[in-house]
């Protein structure tokens, strides 16, 4: 047999560079048995082992050998197939919500994220389920203001920093029957024991329409359930933790 | 007296984690460097760093001396996963990650400010063979190109880049086969 055509094919396939056609070719005569390609092949190995060695060092980030390691006693425990399952889909789906990009990216990651899942499974199973749920009532928020955006009689009131120098805006996204969505940015996160209230002001009577807190960007999206008489106003204002029946803070975001 | 990294792979296959954490501090440095050349992000680099010896911890039992050293077993899987990872990223059109590696790739190969006797004997064996075989093992090293691909990029004949790429590598061979005891 020529065996020609193999010694120019091995210095390749052991750069990784052979097309897919001479990958075959070449990896069937290397099934065969061919202690010349595999002696090659040995060699290139040692030398792309001693071509890593001159690259310019860089010292790897310790936080990947920490991860290992507690990766790695995670799966020395014994396993719970089914719940890791469960959690595995979870993760799934919150890849899908978090990124919003192409499924051939969340396949890629997907291995990535089983691993991670097995290793909060062992570490933080209800810190998993609660993030779970957030994006869960994230998601259904979003859902639901997608809708109501593309509803006739669907209107946006912007919303505006009350307090001097604040740089805290929002929008309400407001059908009249079908109530709506309130969107904050850069408010601050309320103190310890305190709550963000939102007031529907008729005649000069405030309704309390719901509390909600800030994310650590300073953002929210809080559903506003519909009300029985046309609003004409909006307000924000810090109250006690669950709400108060009639505002009793500073308004900190108001429409006009 | 310190394991050796294939006593050491046989161990890990046995599930001592002790083993691997020896592993890990021995030849994590010599594979970084090389997975950060090819995707020129650290963030990415990392991930990639992780799972080269994630799977280490999972198919060290494949490990066979007698088809080299652990060092060149270690080095082909990570150079193979970063340009997995590599692939994906261009296939995500990942515009940041290719600026990075340019910055990378051009940092190392402009003229230093060393003295012409120091940057004989210091530049890389890479650097040291012909312009010609140096360009065609980087792109099929560094960015995991094949044959046709590199013919296509610098639009040389197919037969050209296949001689270049064997010569490259063979004189890579002799250089370092010389420099490493």
């Amino acid at each position: 047999m020529n065996h020609e055509p193999f010694e120019l094919q091995v210095a390749a396939y052991a750069l990784g560079a052979l097309d897919a056609a001479d990958l075959a070719t070449f990896e069937a005569h290397l099934g065969q048995g061919c202690p010349r390609c595999e002696a090659a092949l040995r060699d290139y190995g040692e030398t792309l082992a001693a071509l890593a060695r001159e690259e310019p060092p860089a010292r790897p980030p310790a936080r990947v050998r920490d991860q290992l390691m507690q990766r790695l006693s995670a799966t020395q425990r014994p396993p719970a197939p089914a719940r890791r399952l469960g959690w595995a889909l979870a993760a799934a789906a919150a890849v899908v919500v978090a990124s919003g990009t192409t499924a051939a990216l969340v396949a890629q990651r997907y291995q990535a994220q089983l691993d991670r899942v097995a290793l909060e499974a062992s570490t933080g199973r209800d810190r998993f389920a609660r993030e779970q749920a957030a994006l869960q009532e994230r998601l259904a928020a979003y859902e639901g203001l997608v809708e109501l955006i593309r509803a006739p009689g669907t209107r946006v009131v912007p919303l505006q920093g009350a307090a001097a120098g604040s740089e805290a805006m929002g929008r309400l996204v407001w059908h009249d029957r079908a109530g709506g969505h309130l969107i904050v940015a850069k408010l601050p996160p309320a103190p310890a024991g305190k709550t963000y209230e939102l007031w529907t002001i008729t005649g000069g009577k405030p309704s309390p329409a719901g509390v909600f807190q800030v994310d650590a960007t300073g953002g929210a999206v809080h559903r506003v359930a519909p009300t029985e008489a046309p609003v004409d106003v909006f307000a924000v204002t810090l109250e006690p933790a669950g709400g108060v029946p009639a505002p009793t803070g500073p308004i900190v975001l108001a429409s006009r | 007296m310190e394991a050796d990294g294939g006593e050491l792979l046989r161990r890990i296959a046995r599930r001592d984690a002790d083993a691997f954490g020896q592993f890990y501090d021995r030849y994590a440095r010599l594979v970084y460097p090389l997975i950060l050349r090819i995707l020129g992000e650290a963030a990415e680099a990392a991930d990639v760093l992780q799972g080269v010896f994630w799977e280490t911890w999972m198919h060290a039992a494949s490990y066979d001396p007698a088809r080299g050293s652990p060092e060149a077993w270690l080095v082909v899987r990570a150079r193979a996963r970063a340009i997995d990872q590599l692939r994906s990223i261009r296939r995500r059109g990942d515009m940041v990650g290719a600026a990075g590696r340019e910055v990378t790739s051009s940092a190392g190969t402009g003229p230093g400010p060393d003295s012409a006797a120091d940057r004989v004997t210091l530049r890389r064996a890479l650097e040291r063979l012909p312009e010609e075989q140096r360009e065609v093992v980087e792109l099929a090293y560094y960015r995991g190109l094949t044959q046709t691909e590199i013919a296509e990029q610098l639009k040389q004949p197919l037969g050209t880049v296949k001689t270049r790429i064997r010569l490259g590598l063979e004189r890579l061979r002799q250089t370092l086969g010389a420099e490493v005891p």
